[in-house]
């Protein structure tokens, strides 16, 4: 248990040890922080110890009749170390949260002990809220018993010396914490700190105890100055709290389900009176001329209708007859035909004829130049030869050659 | 704070102020209404330079668009500057539009429109409600360099002939005395570029900006000076470790949102700080967070009804007071607080949280706490706890 942590390790064996002397109280406070103690004498500081103990129970209650065997103990923790399992067992048994079903000598079957589990609830609720809950129930039921008509002046006064000393210390508590860290503070005021509901509830028990046993003026002087003590440290650690918070970090000191119901149930009215007095800057965007010029250049432009290029009016027998041309044995055929036995031959040899002849010509040599597997090569040079006059009029200088022995 | 600096304060929280008599200091009044002009004939412009953010722009390239539509429609006489120009029909400017971007189906005009409504809510254009619209107020802004850039892009966009008669513009222009000379005129060229560069980027960033680029908030004495300048329009300098952005003085405490933005701004803090808060998730003291708040979530789980909601959300998007995160691989998408809370006081942010718990849990402990210490620190003005 941490320092300043308000759980029954420390507050609760205090209240209760008055009570201590009777061996039946005695039994049953064993039984109820067994859950919790290391061994016979200590609380346990790892949480996987008290893991343990209620997958025990829950394993127990699933189990019946039947109870279990060590084995099947052992089967339900089985996520836990087995070293850390016996030894949570053994402590366990010592303190009677677990027994044999017949107290007889190789026993083999076990049953938990229903207090036990009480106890762990208890300890799970005063975990999560510091007890604040249970002190709400415990008022309520004080409240009640004392109106009874069968209780004595005398269990009212035990009544209100237990929670006249539950209130100091709980004002203790908060005192040490309000003077040490903010941050300790932060984490663990909302656990201690009154609520107006309690501070009511703990006056109105005053007041029924005292107008029906005015005898026990003093001991409810001392409850009254317990309450107002505790409600004094609550506004301590609250104003602290107040004051240096810095700007979001007590958000945290409303719980995330009050924030959602706020949420959920407040009307327009309340939501906006947050807002109430801050001023914010009026959307005034900047349109620099730069961003404007860029906006215009990025904008989605309309896709225009393409003309179809300008087809030639030369004579042209069209697609049919050169889509076969495609097959090697055409520009081979073309290519050999030209070459003969030669391995290169100039250009301007072979092209001649009218200015048709020769783009088919050029064309097949071209595929053939392409072609990886035919062995042919188109070689270019920088020159050309220009003849206004002649046909074709200018050309290009290159030659066409055989690239490896390969003949026809 | 001065009347001067209130004059200031008002015309930032509310957009464009009236302006009756003579013209205050840091004003140019356009007609009717004021604009804060910048020392110096600086502009936001130099955001650009320095590699700053400017507050993110709702729909920004569509609304810049139809702008240069408005601009090329309305700038008749491209020798002179476009303000005041001339009255222009708004079917040629969305005629302009279409053909800039080519096409013509319904949404193009609708989305068109939304961009006319925001550029005349900002003071860019002014629609006159029948049928026409001119130049805004906060054109006068544009400067020198601007209009060159300007007059370039509008040779280049196409224009419908003008549908009606054209008439010009008449609209006086004012500009106020000199804002900063007497603070100004202490420094000499260099430094006096440096003040002016940093008070604009200070006021017009969408983040804190980082004091290594500008002199002007690194050397004491200029940043002295800086802060006088900001003091005189309602504002003060403020740190975040090492780098700055201004805000409103506490002194300037209006209230300037709207009722119903108000209320769904309150719900996007609960939602995307207090609740992170609460469940530890978020670590760092601010107003800013990582965590969004879905707008489903919005619209199922509160009391305010849907078409207010969403006309709320828009308005404040377009304030920067929220922003929208895009879904990622979570799918967590939604709003978080926006830039301008870079902007809130060390002061208003406590304010805020303290409101927010006065809201949420009016009878806890801390509300009770926060309720006494209001009460002992302004007697006059009690407030809270009846």
């Amino acid at each position: 248990m941490s320092e300043g942590c308000p759980t029954v390790g420390r507050v609760l064996p205090e209240t209760l040890d008055s009570a201590l002397s009777d061996e039946a109280v005695l039994v049953t406070y064993r039984r109820m922080f067994a859950a919790l103690a290391r061994d016979s004498g200590a609380v346990v500081d790892d949480p996987a110890l008290v893991d343990i103990a209620e997958t025990l129970f829950a394993a127990f209650a699933e189990a019946g009749e039947e109870w279990l065997t060590h084995e099947q103990m052992r089967h339900a923790c089985r996520a836990h170390p087995v070293e850390q399992f016996e030894n949570r067992l053994r402590v366990l048994r010592g303190l009677g949260a677990i027994r044999e079903v017949f107290p007889k000598p190789n026993q083999l079957r076990y049953r938990a002990s229903f207090t036990s589990v009480v106890g762990l609830m208890f300890i799970r609720r005063m975990m999560d809220d510091g007890g604040q809950s249970e002190m709400h129930r415990l008022l309520a039921l004080e409240d009640l018993t004392v109106a009874g008509p069968r209780t004595t002046m005398e269990q009212a006064r035990r009544s209100a010396d237990m929670l006249a000393r539950a209130f100091r210390l709980w004002a203790l508590e908060l005192v040490t914490l309000t003077t040490g860290t903010i941050e300790e503070l932060r984490e663990q005021a909302p656990k201690l700190w009154g609520t107006e509901e309690i501070a009511r509830r703990a006056q109105s028990l005053h007041t029924t105890i005292l107008t029906r046993w005015p005898d026990l003026d003093r001991v409810c002087t001392d409850l009254r100055s317990a309450i107002y003590a505790y409600s004094d440290a609550s506004r301590r650690a609250a104003g602290r709290l107040a004051d240096s918070a810095g700007t979001t970090r007590n958000l945290t000191l409303l719980p995330a389900e009050t924030w959602r119901t706020f949420a959920q149930t407040a009307t327009r009215e309340r939501l906006a009176a947050v807002l109430d007095g801050f001023v914010f800057d009026a959307a005034a965007p900047w349109h620099d001329p730069g961003a404007i010029v860029r906006a215009v250049d990025e904008a989605p432009r309309p896709v225009p209708v393409r003309p179809a290029p300008p087809r030639s009016a030369l004579p042209d027998e069209g697609a049919s007859s050169s889509l076969a041309a495609n097959a090697p044995g055409r520009f081979t055929e073309t290519a050999e035909s030209l070459l003969g036995d030669r391995d290169a031959v100039a250009l301007e040899e072979v092209l001649r004829g009218d200015w048709s002849t020769i783009r088919r010509v050029l064309a097949d040599l071209a595929s053939a130049d392409l072609h990886p597997e035919a062995p042919y090569r188109l070689a270019w040079s920088d020159t050309l030869s220009a003849d206004p006059s002649g046909h074709p009029s200018w050309l290009s200088h290159g030659r066409l050659e055989r690239t490896d022995g390969f003949h026809g | 704070m001065g009347s001067m600096g209130e004059a200031h304060a008002e015309a930032r929280s509310s957009g464009l102020v009236a302006l009756s008599g003579p013209v205050p200091p840091g004003f140019v009044r356009v007609g009717e209404v004021g604009v804060p002009v910048w020392p110096d004939g600086a502009s936001p412009s130099l955001l650009e330079e320095y590699q700053i953010a400017a507050a993110p722009v709702e729909r920004a390239g569509e609304t810049r668009r139809v702008l240069a539509c408005c601009l090329r429609m309305c700038w008749a006489d491209l020798d002179a500057e476009p303000w005041p120009g001339v009255w222009a029909a708004v079917d040629d400017v969305l005629a302009c539009y279409r053909t800039m971007v080519g096409r013509t189906d319904d949404s193009v005009r609708s989305w068109a429109v939304g961009a006319l409504r925001r550029l005349h809510d900002t003071g860019w254009i002014v629609l006159s409600g029948f049928g026409t619209l001119r130049l805004g107020p906060r054109c006068v802004l544009w400067t020198a360099d601007g209009h060159v850039q300007l007059r370039e892009l509008m040779r280049r966009i196409a224009a419908p002939v003008p549908s009606g008669e054209v008439t010009p513009v008449v609209e006086a222009r004012d500009e106020g005395p000199d804002e900063f000379g007497d603070l100004l005129g202490a420094f000499d060229e260099r430094r006096r570029a440096e003040l002016v560069a940093a008070f604009v980027a200070v006021e017009t960033a969408a983040e804190p900006v980082h004091e290594a680029r500008f002199a002007a908030l690194r050397d004491p004495a200029l940043r002295r000076a800086l802060m006088e300048m900001l003091a005189r329009r309602g504002r003060v300098l403020q740190q975040r470790r090492d780098a700055w952005i201004s805000g409103y003085t506490d002194a300037y405490r209006v209230t300037s949102l709207p009722e119903a933005e108000r209320a769904v701004l309150a719900l996007v803090l609960v939602h995307s700080v207090a609740i992170p808060r609460a469940e530890g998730l978020l670590g760092e003291d601010t107003w800013l967070s990582q965590y969004p708040v879905a707008t489903e979530e919005l619209r199922r789980r509160t009391l305010l009804p849907i078409g207010e909601l969403e006309a709320a959300l828009r308005s404040l998007r377009q304030a920067g007071l929220i922003a929208q995160q895009k879904t990622n691989e979570e799918g967590a998408g939604g709003y978080v607080p926006g830039p301008q809370f870079h902007r809130l006081t060390r002061a208003a942010r406590a304010r805020l949280q303290e409101e927010l718990i006065l809201a949420a849990g009016p009878q806890t402990p801390l509300a009770v706490a926060i309720r006494a210490k209001r009460r002992r620190h302004e007697p006059a003005t009690p407030d809270g706890e009846t």
